[in-house]
């Protein structure tokens, strides 16, 4: 698993009430008992560690956030795009 | 004194609003019936490094033209629209103020807000932490308090009855109502202001707002396949409250009867909303009212556009009304108004009273796709005549906290 993953499902477990559970990119959140305000506070916190803006409504993206690995693709889509953006 | 069941009726002897959609209940009314909407490109904030930059603003607000007090000039912004909506409901109840002793002190003034004088707090810290200024403008606190409003009010119009302030999100006007109904009802005043205001939309607010991630950037568009969220707003919705055999002996216009309140909280979960909890209040409010589900023409749902709120809102309702569900007229009136947070029940009471009144169903508009989970009659887009005996009004705000109105005609 690369640095990003690593540091996502850190910050995944700060938000689970049974930080001892497996987590694997395949995970889907809801095993992990992570609702949707929980979320809102993941994605602040996986902003503010990697100094990205992560477009997310709550209303109707919720497929985009499934599994572990999901949210991790998701933000390095976002990296890769603003350092693209930063190079240009 | 005439007894229901051996009651006191409580009846709306004067209502008042500020809405996005214009202030007056003549104007506000008038926009409801057209299906005009007053979410606009957010004005009084800036917008740039926000991606939610839509909110319903009330337009044209001076407060130098709208309120006499001095006090109130200097107040936020949420006092001076409960100062404004207080007014209109004042003087449209005919009501002789300033009150004199003893009856002022048989008056209430219930007027509460979700989170009272933030923009006044926001400005505040700015100065201090930003700005680095040695002190706040004096008036800071006063300003901020979120029971300023209800203050204001009672020292306009000299009620020296209960005077405060009710908190519970987007449930508060309606909390504010229900409580004041039943002080009137069980003979600890024989009138009262009760509603609320909110003026919370700036810049911090819509921030924090756009991390919960349930704003949408476009619209509100409750029990549509398309909806998105809700949108801030702001505003207030007042009504004068009255024991009935007090408004007759004074010759006051009554425009409705406040027949049930029911309350009760989710205990469950901040954001997810129960269908236990939102049905329960609505069976109380029937309950009270001595009505059957049947009976009710006309809902106006909370209807926040949320993804949660309108499914729940609708399995609940079914749940209440049974098959009747079929037949009653609903509308989420936040589709031209926006989401007045605390104030929008208040508001909503007043389009209530208004159906009632005149014999229509104002509209939810942007209804053109209906979600197929959200399967009842929600009057899309374009209102409708239709005879009003009885209306609810839902108000279900964060934190599971219910409240329900049940109103009817004038008693004959």
């Amino acid at each position: 698993m690369d640095e990003t993953a690593t540091k996502i499902i850190e910050i995944l477990r700060k938000n689970m009430k049974d930080p001892s559970k497996p987590v694997m990119l395949e995970t889907p959140l809801s095993d992990l008992e992570i609702e949707s305000l929980d979320l809102a506070v993941i994605v602040f916190d996986i902003e503010d560690t990697f100094g990205i803006e992560i477009p997310y409504n709550a209303n109707e993206e919720v497929e985009a956030f499934a599994t572990v690995g999901s949210v991790v693709d998701r933000v390095k889509n976002i990296i890769s795009d603003s350092d693209k953006g930063a190079a240009a | 004194m005439t007894h229901t069941n051996g009651r006191r009726r409580v009846v709306v002897t004067g209502h008042g609003v500020v809405t996005p959609l214009g202030t007056g209940v003549e104007k506000f009314w008038a926009a409801l019936k057209k299906g005009e909407c007053g979410i606009r490109q957010a004005q009084s904030f800036p917008t740039e490094d926000l991606y939610i930059t839509i909110a319903g603003e009330v337009p044209d607000f001076d407060p130098r033209e709208r309120l006499k007090s001095k006090s109130l000039m200097l107040a936020d912004k949420f006092s001076q629209y409960a100062g404004c909506a207080a007014q209109e409901a004042v003087a449209m109840s005919k009501l002789e103020t300033p009150l004199k002793d003893p009856e002022s002190y048989r008056a209430a003034c219930i007027i509460g807000s979700g989170v009272g004088g933030l923009t006044t707090l926001e400005f505040s810290y700015k100065m201090l932490f930003k700005e680095n200024k040695r002190a706040t403008h004096p008036l800071t606190l006063l300003k901020a308090i979120g029971s300023s409003a209800s203050a204001h009010v009672s020292i306009e119009y000299a009620i020296k009855g209960p005077t405060f302030g009710v908190v519970s999100a987007c449930s508060t006007a309606t909390h504010a109502i229900g409580l004041t109904y039943r002080m009137i009802r069980e003979g600890l005043v024989d009138l009262g202001l009760a509603g609320a205001a909110e003026a919370s939309l700036n810049w911090g607010a819509t921030r924090a707002w756009q991390a919960m991630r349930v704003l949408s950037p476009d619209g509100l568009w409750p029990f549509s396949k398309n909806r998105n969220g809700t949108v801030l707003a702001e505003g207030a919705g007042i009504l004068m409250l009255e024991e009935l055999e007090h408004a007759k002996a004074r010759g006051a216009p009554i425009f409705a009867e406040l027949l049930g309140y029911g309350m009760t909280a989710d205990a469950a979960d901040m954001v997810n909303p129960s269908i236990d909890g939102a049905s329960t209040a609505m069976q109380m409010a029937l309950d009270d009212a001595g009505l059957a589900a049947m009976d009710i023409d006309y809902v106006n749902a909370h209807g926040t556009a949320t993804a949660v709120n309108d499914i729940n809102e609708t399995r609940a309702i079914k749940r209440v009304f049974g098959n009747a569900a079929n037949k009653v007229s609903i509308s989420s009136t936040k589709s031209m108004h926006g989401h007045c947070l605390g104030a929008g029940g208040g508001i909503e009471a007043v389009a209530a009273v208004k159906a009632i009144g005149d014999g229509f169903i104002p509209p939810t508009v942007g209804l053109t796709e209906p979600d197929p989970e959200c399967d009842l009659d929600y009057t899309p887009n374009v209102g409708k005549n239709r005879a009003v005996t009885y209306a609810m009004s839902n108000s279900f705000a964060f934190g599971g906290l219910n409240a329900v109105l049940v109103f009817g005609p004038a008693p004959a």
